[in-house]
C-alpha cells in the first residue's frame, strides 16, 4: 500500500516535472518510455480502485499531499486529482507536448511513423510512434464517419452510451452508492450542457443497449427512472431525435412509453388554436416547439407500434375531449381534433 | 534519399516548379473547405499523387541550408503543410503521414538564427501537440472524464464501433440480381471502398477490408473502387504483410491483378537471392506466401502464377532453384486442391490447358500412387512419349508451318516434367539400380530435363556424356579396395567442373546421380561419403549437392521416396548431410 501511494506520488511530480521542468531536455527514449510506463501503471491504479471509497479517499489525500508540495515549487501549477489518474497517460503526453524545453528528438520519437503497426491490437506497443498511431486512429474515426453516421444513433454516441452503462453498472452494483450513481448523471448531463442534442442520442443509445444481464437491465432502470425526473431533457429526446429512436424506445421500455405519452399530452395542452394560422400553436416559453401536424404524426406512430395503447389512449382523450365540451367542430379542443385524426 | 540528391546534382533544373506547388495549394484549400462526398473522393483520387509530391518537397526542404531559405523560395510552404495536417484523409494514411511529419520536421531548426524560425519551430510544435492531443467533443470529454476511460483508449473503441457497423452494412446480402435500376444495399460497397482508400494501412481497419474483399460479387453494382484495389496491392508490396488474414489476401489477388503478380515477384526473388535455401524452407516459404491456397480456390490464380513461372522459365531455362520452386509449388497446390475437391471438381486439362493432353496424368500421378515395381515401364513410357515428341519437333523444323507449333508442344511437355519433376527423381534413384541394358530411356529422360532444346543437335553428345558419368559412377561406388582410383575420381571431378565450350551433360545431371549414388547404391556408407565428399570438395558443388539431399529427403518425408528400409535412407541422408554441413562450415568460416 505505502509503495503504492509513493508511485503515485512519484508519478505526480513526474507530471509536473514532464509539463513545466527544462529537465526533460535531458531526456532519451529510455526516459520517455519509463515515463509511459508509470503513467500505464497509475492508469491501473485508478481502474482498480476507482469503486473502492476507502483506498479512494487514502490515494485522494496523498495526491492532495504532493499537490501542495508541488505547488511551491512550480507557480501556476494544476492540482492532479484521483480521477485525473484515468487519463494520466493523456495528461503526460499533454505535459511533455506543450513543454517548449522538449527536445525535437524526443518529438520526432513520439511521431516517429515508420511503419504500420503490425503487432495485435491489444498490446502495449511502445513510446515510439504513439502519436503518430493516435493521429492514425483519430483520422480513420474521421474518415469513416461519414459513412457511418447514418445509422440512427452514431457511432460516437453508441460508444458513449456503452461507457455510460458500464459505469452505471459499476456504480449500482456497490448498493450503498445509489446516490453516486446520480450524481454520475448529473454530471455528465452538466458536462454535456451546450450538446443536449448529443446527449439525447448518448441516453437512447445507452437504453438501446441490448441487456444480457441483470446489472445491466437495473442500470437501465435505474437511467429510465432518472430522466423521468428531468422533465426538460425528456421533453428534448421527444423532440429532437428521429421518429424511429424514439418508437424503438417506447418498445422497449415501458416507463418511457409512458413517459412519452406525458410528453405528448402536455404537448397538447399546451396548445391553443390560433384562428389566424387556422391551425393549434404552441403557447408558452416552452423550448421545444412542436407543431399540430407533428404532434400528431408522434401519437400515430406510437398507437401503431404499440397497439395496446391505443384503447387506453382514446378513452383518456374521450375524457379530455367530453371536459372541453364534447364538441365535433374543429377548432374547439385540441383533444377533439387529436381524436378524430386517431380514429381514422 | 542520397541517390535522389545525387540526381539533383547532376541535373540542373529543379524537381519543384510553382505550378505545380499552386496546384496542390489548391487541391489543400478545397479539400479543407467542404466536407462533401465530392471533395471526399477526390481526395482519395489524388492520394498517391500527393504522396509523390511530398516526397519531392521532402528533398528540396532536405536540400536547402535553413528554413529561411526555404521559406524564401516556397512561401505558401506551411500554409500548405498546415492545411494537410488537418485532413483526415492525408493523416490516416501511414505514409502521407510520415511524409507530412517529415516535412515539417524539416523545417525545424534545432538553434534557431532569426525570427522566422522561431515562429517556425514554436508553430510546428503547437500543430504536432494539437493533432495529437485536441479534442473539441465536449460531450466525449465528459463521458471520459466521468467514466474513467482515457481518449486513446476512447477514440480505439469509437474506431472499432464504426469498423463493425460498416462490416454490417455491408454484410447484407443484395437480391437485386443484376436490375440496374433496382436500388440495393451494393452502393454502399463502392463507397465504402472509397472512402478505405488512405485506411489500407491501418490494422483497425483489416477486418473491414477484408470484407470488402470477400463480398461475392452478386450484383452488377457490387464493385469494389479501382483506387482501393490499387491502393492495398501497392501497401501490400510496400510492407511485407498488412493486418489482412488470409482469406482478404486470397480475395485480394483474385480482384486485382498486380498484386498477385507482387506476390508471385516476391517469391521468386526470395528464392533467387537467398543461397543455401534446403528444399524444407523453400516449401514452407511457399506455403507461408499462401499461394498454393490461393490457386487451390481459384483456378484463374493458378493459370496466372503458372503463366508467370513459365515465362520465367522460358527466358532462363537452367535456373535449379527456380525449377525446384515450380516442382514444390505444384505439389502443394495439387494437394490443396485435393482438399477442396470435394466441394468442385476442376478437370486436370482446365488447369494444365496447355500441356500435352496425353502425358498430363501419367506425369501428375506421384510415384508413391504405384507400386515401385511399376516405375520402370512407367519411365520407360513417359521417356518414349517425350522423345516421340522431340523428335516431331526437330523432323518438323524445316517445315515452317508445323515447327513453331512443335516448339510449343516441346516446351510445354518439358514445363509439365518441370511441374512433376518427382518423376524425374525417380528416374535417377532407378538408374543407380540399372543395368546398362536398361538406362538407356531413364538416361535420356533425365538429360531432357536438364537440356530441353536440343541446340545444335547436341543431345546425343549430351547423352554419351551422361552414359560416361553414370559408368564412372557405377564402377567407383563398386570398388571396394580403397584407397579410391585416383583417375576415375578425377574424370569424374572433370566432367562435373562445367565446361560450357564443349557440350557436355549438366554438372547438376551429374551431381544428382553422384548423390542418388551415394544415398542409394549398396555401398557402406564410409565409403560412399568418402567418395562424395571427395568429389563435391574437388569440384567446388558443395551448395548444390547440399540442395539436392535435401530435395531427397523432402521426398522420403512426403513418401515419395518408396524404399523398402525407409528408415536407413533417411539415416544415410542424414549422415551425408552433416558431412556436406561441416564442408560448408570448413570452406567458409566467415559465414559461421
Amino acid at each position: 500500500m505505502e509503495a503504492v501511494l509513493r508511485n503515485l506520488a512519484g508519478t505526480a511530480e513526474l507530471l509536473a516535472v514532464a509539463g513545466r521542468s527544462g529537465v526533460v531536455e535531458q531526456w532519451d527514449e529510455q526516459t520517455l518510455s519509463r515515463a509511459f510506463d508509470w503513467a500505464r501503471y497509475c492508469e491501473h491504479v485508478f481502474t482498480r480502485f476507482h469503486n473502492n471509497p476507502g483506498m479512494r479517499r487514502i490515494m485522494e489525500k496523498q495526491l492532495q499531499l504532493t499537490n501542495q508540495s508541488l505547488q511551491a515549487v512550480f507557480p501556476a501549477y494544476t492540482d492532479v486529482s484521483f480521477s485525473d489518474l484515468s487519463q494520466c497517460q493523456h495528461l503526460l503526453l499533454v505535459g511533455l507536448l506543450s513543454n517548449p524545453e522538449l527536445p525535437s528528438s524526443i518529438m520526432k520519437i513520439l511521431f516517429d511513423s515508420m511503419s504500420p503497426a503490425n503487432t495485435k491490437q491489444s498490446e502495449y506497443q511502445g513510446v515510439s510512434g504513439l502519436c503518430s498511431r493516435i493521429i492514425q486512429c483519430k483520422s480513420a474515426c474521421k474518415v469513416l464517419s461519414p459513412l457511418t453516421d447514418v445509422s440512427a444513433v452514431g457511432a460516437d454516441a453508441e460508444v458513449q452510451g456503452a461507457m455510460l452503462m458500464e459505469e452505471l453498472a459499476a456504480l449500482l452494483s456497490q448498493s450503498s452508492e445509489a446516490c453516486r450513481a446520480e450524481h454520475f448523471l448529473d454530471s455528465v448531463l452538466q458536462g454535456c450542457d451546450g450538446a443536449a442534442h448529443h446527449f439525447c442520442l448518448v441516453i437512447a443509445a445507452a437504453l438501446l443497449t441490448t441487456t444480457n444481464s441483470a446489472a445491466q437491465t437495473a442500470s437501465q432502470d435505474f437511467l429510465l427512472d432518472w430522466l423521468q425526473r428531468k422533465p426538460s431533457e425528456l421533453q428534448h429526446m421527444c423532440s429532437t431525435l428521429p421518429a424511429t429512436l424514439v418508437i424503438d424506445l417506447s418498445k422497449r421500455h415501458l416507463k418511457f412509453r409512458d413517459a412519452y405519452c406525458v410528453v405528448l399530452k402536455n404537448w397538447a395542452s399546451d396548445m391553443e388554436y390560433s384562428i389566424s394560422d387556422g391551425e393549434w400553436v404552441q403557447t408558452g416559453t416552452n423550448q421545444t416547439s412542436v407543431s399540430f401536424q407533428r404532434l400528431t404524426e408522434h401519437f400515430l406512430a406510437l398507437l401503431e407500434a404499440c397497439p395496446s395503447l391505443r384503447e387506453g389512449v382514446v378513452k383518456e382523450l374521450n375524457v379530455l375531449k367530453i371536459s372541453d365540451g364534447d364538441f365535433d367542430v374543429r377548432g374547439l379542443s385540441v383533444w377533439g381534433d387529436l381524436l378524430s385524426i386517431i380514429n381514422k | 534519399m542520397s541517390q535522389l540528391q545525387i540526381q539533383l546534382q547532376q541535373t540542373a533544373e529543379p524537381l519543384l516548379n510553382v505550378q505545380e506547388m499552386q496546384f496542390w495549394l489548391d487541391k489543400a484549400v478545397a479539400w479543407g473547405q467542404a466536407d462533401s462526398p465530392d471533395t471526399r473522393k477526390d481526395t482519395c483520387l489524388h492520394l498517391s499523387r500527393l504522396r509523390d509530391f511530398l516526397q519531392q518537397l521532402l528533398t528540396h526542404i532536405n536540400n536547402m541550408n535553413s528554413t529561411t531559405e526555404t521559406m524564401k523560395t516556397l512561401p505558401f510552404l506551411g500554409q500548405f503543410l498546415g492545411r494537410l495536417c488537418w485532413n483526415p484523409y492525408v493523416t490516416a494514411e501511414a505514409t502521407s503521414r510520415r511524409l507530412l511529419f517529415q516535412c515539417l520536421w524539416g523545417l525545424y531548426t534545432e538553434h534557431p538564427g532569426n525570427a522566422v524560425e522561431r515562429k517556425a519551430n514554436q508553430w510546428i510544435r503547437k500543430v504536432l501537440c494539437q493533432l495529437a492531443t485536441e479534442d473539441d467533443d465536449a460531450a466525449a470529454q465528459t463521458l471520459m472524464k466521468h467514466t474513467g476511460v482515457p481518449p486513446e483508449e476512447y477514440h480505439l473503441k469509437v474506431l472499432r464501433k464504426r469498423v463493425a457497423l460498416l462490416q454490417q452494412n455491408i454484410g447484407k446480402s443484395c437480391s437485386s440480381l443484376g436490375d440496374i435500376n433496382q436500388r440495393c444495399s451494393c452502393d454502399s460497397l463502392l463507397a465504402a471502398s472509397e472512402a478505405c482508400v488512405p485506411l489500407v494501412t491501418c490494422p483497425e481497419a483489416a477486418p473491414l477490408i477484408g470484407t470488402l474483399l470477400q463480398q461475392p460479387v452478386t450484383c452488377v453494382r457490387a464493385a469494389l473502387s479501382e483506387d482501393f484495389l490499387d491502393a492495398l496491392s501497392s501497401a501490400y508490396s510496400r510492407y511485407q504483410r498488412l493486418s489482412l488474414e488470409e482469406q482478404a489476401v486470397v480475395s485480394l489477388w483474385y480482384h486485382n491483378l498486380s498484386s498477385l503478380e507482387e506476390a508471385v515477384l516476391r517469391l521468386l526473388e526470395c528464392v533467387l537471392t537467398k543461397t543455401g535455401l534446403t528444399m524444407q524452407k523453400l516449401k514452407q516459404r511457399l506455403t507461408e506466401s499462401l499461394l498454393p491456397k490461393a490457386c487451390a480456390q481459384h483456378c484463374s490464380i493458378f493459370l496466372v502464377v503458372n503463366d508467370i513461372f513459365r515465362s520465367i522459365l522460358k527466358q532462363a531455362e537452367g535456373t535449379e532453384s527456380v525449377k525446384y520452386l515450380i516442382q514444390i509449388f505444384t505439389s502443394c497446390f495439387l494437394r490443396e486442391l485435393d482438399l477442396l475437391q470435394h466441394q468442385t471438381s476442376v478437370p486436370l486439362k482446365a488447369l494444365f490447358p496447355q500441356s500435352p493432353q496425353s502425358l498430363l496424368v501419367p506425369l501428375v500421378t506421384l510415384p508413391s500412387e504405384m507400386p515401385q515395381e511399376a516405375w520402370r515401364h512407367h519411365l520407360n513410357w513417359l521417356s518414349g512419349s517425350l522423345q516421340r515428341l522431340t523428335e516431331e519437333e526437330e523432323e518438323g523444323d524445316g517445315d515452317s508451318s508445323s515447327s513453331t507449333r512443335g516448339h510449343h508442344n516441346v516446351f510445354d511437355a518439358w514445363f509439365l516434367l518441370v511441374q512433376c519433376a518427382h518423376w524425374v527423381q525417380a528416374a535417377v534413384q532407378l538408374l543407380v539400380t540399372s543395368g546398362p541394358e536398361d538406362c538407356g530411356p531413364l538416361m535420356w529422360l533425365l538429360t531432357f530435363y536438364h537440356h530441353p532444346t536440343n541446340r545444335g543437335h547436341h543431345r546425343a553428345l549430351q547423352l554419351v556424356h551422361a552414359k560416361e558419368a553414370w559408368d564412372h559412377l557405377r564402377s567407383l561406388f563398386s570398388v571396394v579396395a580403397r584407397p579410391l582410383p585416383v583417375d576415375r575420381l578425377q574424370s569424374l571431378v572433370t566432367l562435373l567442373s562445367s565446361q560450357p565450350q564443349r557440350p557436355s551433360a549438366s554438372p547438376l545431371l551429374i551431381l544428382n546421380l553422384l548423390v542418388n549414388f551415394a544415398v542409394f547404391f549398396q555401398q557402406s556408407l564410409s565409403g560412399s561419403t568418402e567418395i562424395l565428399q571427395t568429389v563435391v570438395e574437388r569440384s567446388g558443388l558443395v551448395d548444390e549437392a547440399a540442395c539436392v539431399l535435401s530435395s531427397l529427403e523432402l521426398r522420403l518425408n512426403e513418401g515419395s521416396c518408396l524404399s523398402s528400409d525407409a528408415n536407413r535412407v533417411h539415416l544415410r541422408i542424414k549422415a551425408l548431410q552433416n558431412t556436406i554441413t561441416h564442408m560448408c562450415a570448413a570452406s567458409s568460416p566467415a559465414e559461421n
